[in-house]
């Protein structure tokens, strides 16, 4: 019984700090030193931009040797017609594991759907017909407008103006990160708060 | 009765300090937060190689501390107001270039969140107007002295 407690104490502050990520759409260890969540759009060429040429380089240099937990929240801007309606299609993807498989092609791809507004079409491709089903259900699922809602309110709350943002988390300190950022001056942001 | 020129004594006295507490603040902004973010404003704009965007980011968060210091305690002003308006001139010139090109980026004056907009533009547009009466009124008063 004492280990038990002595355990969920330990434990305690890593689900504090993550107590929100949803874990289908976080990578990395949630006890790593920094936690980074990123706030983007799928419409969004800034964030098309993020995820194609920084993310890969923070995920070999910080989130596979464990110093970043690297969370992904749908912000949706309301000037992107179809963009809150990926995000639906992503976070119901992240549900059966295939957050990443989604958001890559929807990145990929964002130029073509945000011009024909065929989202579905794009992330039906890239799925089985069974998790195909599956993910276009439970889209509509009011769980699912929710988390996506509820991550656009923590947006709000932590006063992002802009897509993509990253909010870089080490201890108490929160620090905004917004924009397409140089990932030298990144590294440096993170090889700092590490030292 | 108050004479005109006491009066714009105290109004120019309230303006050096009022101003010198915005670099002062802006120098604070910047300071308290690792460099990397305001070098990431700096960078953002496109205007700067790497090098210089860290030379930038690491060096002008001190220089605005000590214009805005010398500002309030009145000592060296022809410097550093024409320091100032210098400075202002050239964040103003950046901010609207970067503005008419659309550019969705954060000003980077006073930390960040701070978008670049028509309200921004017109802010900084007036504390110019501050900082060029300052650095008229000190040059001038320089030239009386002499």
């Amino acid at each position: 019984m004492k280990l038990f407690v002595l355990a969920l104490t330990a434990l305690l502050p890593c689900l504090a700090a993550s107590a929100d990520a949803d874990p289908g759409k976080s990578l990395g260890s949630p006890s790593a030193p920094i936690q980074i969540e990123v706030f983007s759009d799928f419409e969004c060429p800034a964030c098309k931009g993020l995820h194609e040429q920084i993310l890969p380089q923070v995920m070999k240099d910080y989130v596979i040797p464990g110093k970043v937990y690297l969370v992904s929240r749908e912000y949706p801007l309301q000037m992107h017609a179809y963009s809150r309606e990926a995000a639906c299609y992503a976070t119901a993807a992240a549900r059966f594991g295939k957050y990443e498989l989604v958001a890559d092609t929807l990145f990929k791809t964002q130029v073509a759907w945000a011009a024909s507004g065929k989202v579905w079409d794009t992330v039906a491709s890239v799925l089985t017909p069974a998790d195909a089903k599956k993910v276009q259900l439970l889209a509509k699922d009011p769980a699912i407008v929710s988390e996506v809602q509820h991550e656009v309110d923590l947006g709000k709350a932590a006063a992002i103006n802009q897509t993509p943002t990253m909010i870089v988390t080490r201890g108490a300190n929160r620090f905004p990160v917004a924009g397409a950022v140089n990932y030298n001056l990144l590294r440096s942001l993170l090889d700092g708060l590490l030292r | 009765m108050v004479s005109s020129d006491r009066i714009f004594r105290v109004v120019l006295l309230v303006l050096r300090v009022a101003l010198g507490a915005v670099f002062v603040y802006a120098a604070w902004t910047k300071l308290r937060q690792p460099w990397q973010l305001f070098a990431m404003s700096i960078d953002a704009y496109r205007v700067l190689p790497y090098w210089a965007v860290v030379a930038v980011a690491r060096t002008l968060p001190w220089a605005e501390l000590a214009i805005g210091l010398a500002l309030m305690a009145g000592r060296w002003l022809p410097v550093a107001s024409t320091a100032a308006s210098l400075l202002m001139m050239m964040f103003l010139a950046m901010m609207m270039r970067a503005y008419a090109a659309g550019m969705n980026i954060n000003c980077g004056c006073f930390g960040l969140g701070d978008i670049i907009s028509a309200r921004t533009l017109a802010r900084d547009g007036g504390l110019l107007v501050g900082y060029l009466f300052l650095t008229w009124t000190s040059l001038s008063a320089r030239r009386k002295a002499a």
